[in-house]
């Protein structure tokens, strides 16, 4: 495996952090091996510095997406910790639907939720199944589930829908499966009814976001881990900014916003916590 | 490590024989079917890792059924098809219908145990990140449960800072009061 040089990190650590908003510890040097060094020899690149500035100058940006693929984490499940998707169901929804139901019952509600970082998919498609499953009259919503993330591979992954037996095994109740996946060979895909309820698109989460709309709910977990204080910071501003005033924020079960975001106010409901804007 | 249970189902009583005798000596735990029917009751009834199947059997239960009622049983359970060399257009459909592997006839046993010593790798790598997943997600609980409680806890200082500060301010009133009001905000609050 070819070898970075102190230097090299130290480029290489700002080059990823410039692209995808990333702090990666620059004393963990085997983890820039692992994940570059088959891209760099796939570049016939001799050196990491090699490899960044081709990657730099590289007008196609095919490299500084292959990197940015093997730097991000992908560690997802179906309904990984039953707690958001309890209080999703049990409190959030039923909330919300209250809240947005229009008087006439000509107009339709609407909802909009969104998974910032996507990876392949499983999270989004929770929530499509739990929606499905409450609504039997789904006909009288808009509901519009949007899934974002950094690498085109998982958002790739995400929009097929097609899953290993390890990615199905792990979270997903057996009654989900018979009903929600078609099974072909040792993989599994997401039946036309639940892959139409979703939409996955890219989205850099250091950049503004552009387009995307205001949400009734977000769910922003386990990626704010991967970014410096201020990136937080920023990150946590601009969601405050894509929320509803009366809306609800989801993060991941070990994280905090104490100290990154005073427009978030924690709540508690049974043994998760959400957040809401603080009016 | 535990050696891998295997079930070798077909019709002919050599070949049975004959992959009894390699695989047990190869260590492996071998258990015996003459047909479906036998292969079907036996997978109901014992921990099963690997399935050796041959795909033409006489009755209603061949190979591709075997297939499907193991998956069913539990999907982590490994078919391989045995087959003669006419028939590999349905070990490709058996590959595509959940099968790990198909051996022509006649069976090389290298091949065959090459096959199974990656079966065994890759169950024990399977097992080994069910083990680090498991971990991971006691670990993550146990966690989650005191960041939400410093995360509450911490909204509520904010709230009554934000209050005995709010309280300081108000030249409504003369310092004393102000003075009075704060200590028994903080009294009341159980710090």
């Amino acid at each position: 495996m070819l070898k970075i040089s102190p230097d090299e990190l130290k480029l290489v650590s700002q080059y990823i952090h410039d692209i995808s908003g990333i702090y990666l510890d620059q004393s963990k040097s085997y983890l820039f091996e692992t994940r570059l060094g088959s891209i760099a020899s796939e570049h016939n690149c001799a050196t990491y510095k090699e490899l960044y500035q081709k990657a730099k100058s590289e007008p196609g940006k095919i490299i500084e997406r292959q990197i940015i693929d093997a730097i991000s984490t992908n560690e997802t499940l179906f309904f990984r910790d039953k707690g958001p998707f309890e209080l999703l169901q049990h409190k959030l929804l039923p909330e919300l639907i209250d809240a947005r139901t229009p008087l006439s019952p000509a107009l339709k509600t609407n909802i909009k939720i969104w998974s910032a970082a996507s990876s392949t998919g499983q999270e989004l498609y929770s929530i499509a199944m739990i929606i499905k499953e409450m609504l039997p009259d789904i006909g009288k919503y808009t509901i519009k589930l949007v899934g974002t993330d950094i690498s085109d591979r998982a958002v790739a992954q995400a929009s097929r829908g097609k899953y290993n037996k390890f990615e199905m095994e792990r979270g997903l109740p057996g009654d989900k499966l018979q009903r929600y996946f078609t099974m072909f060979g040792d993989s599994w895909t997401i039946k036309d009814e639940i892959r139409a309820m979703v939409q996955f698109k890219k989205l850099n989460l250091m950049l503004p976001f552009a387009g995307l709309g205001k949400f009734d709910i977000i769910f922003c977990r386990n990626v704010a881990i991967y970014f410096t204080l201020p990136d937080r910071q920023k990150l946590f501003n601009k969601i405050a900014d894509s929320l509803a005033d009366d809306g609800y924020l989801i993060i991941g079960s070990t994280e905090s916003l104490t100290g990154i975001c005073p427009r978030f106010i924690p709540k508690r409901h049974l043994r998760s916590i959400f957040y809401q804007k603080n009016p | 490590m535990r050696e891998m249970t295997i079930l070798v189902v077909d019709d002919d009583p050599v070949i049975r024989k004959m992959l009894e005798k390699r695989l047990e000596k190869e260590g492996y735990q071998v258990l015996i079917a003459e047909d479906g029917y036998q292969a079907r009751k036996l997978l109901t009834q014992q921990h099963i890792d690997v399935v050796l199947t041959d795909l033409m059997m006489p009755g209603s239960i061949g190979g591709l059924e075997v297939l499907g009622i193991a998956k069913n049983i539990n999907s982590n359970i490994e078919v391989i098809i045995i087959t003669a060399h006419s028939s590999i257009d349905t070990a490709v459909e058996a590959m595509k219908k959940g099968a790990v592997d198909y051996l022509e006839k006649p069976i090389n046993f290298d091949e065959l145990f090459l096959r199974l010593a990656k079966i065994t790798n890759l169950q024990a790598i399977i097992r080994n990140a069910q083990d680090l997943s498991q971990a991971m997600s006691t670990t993550e609980s146990a966690a989650a449960l005191t960041i939400q409680d410093l995360e509450i806890r911490n909204a509520e200082l904010q709230g009554l800072c934000n209050n005995i500060a709010a309280i300081l301010h108000n030249d409504q009133i003369s310092a004393d009061d102000r003075i009075d009001k704060v200590l028994t905000m903080l009294a009341d609050s159980a710090l």
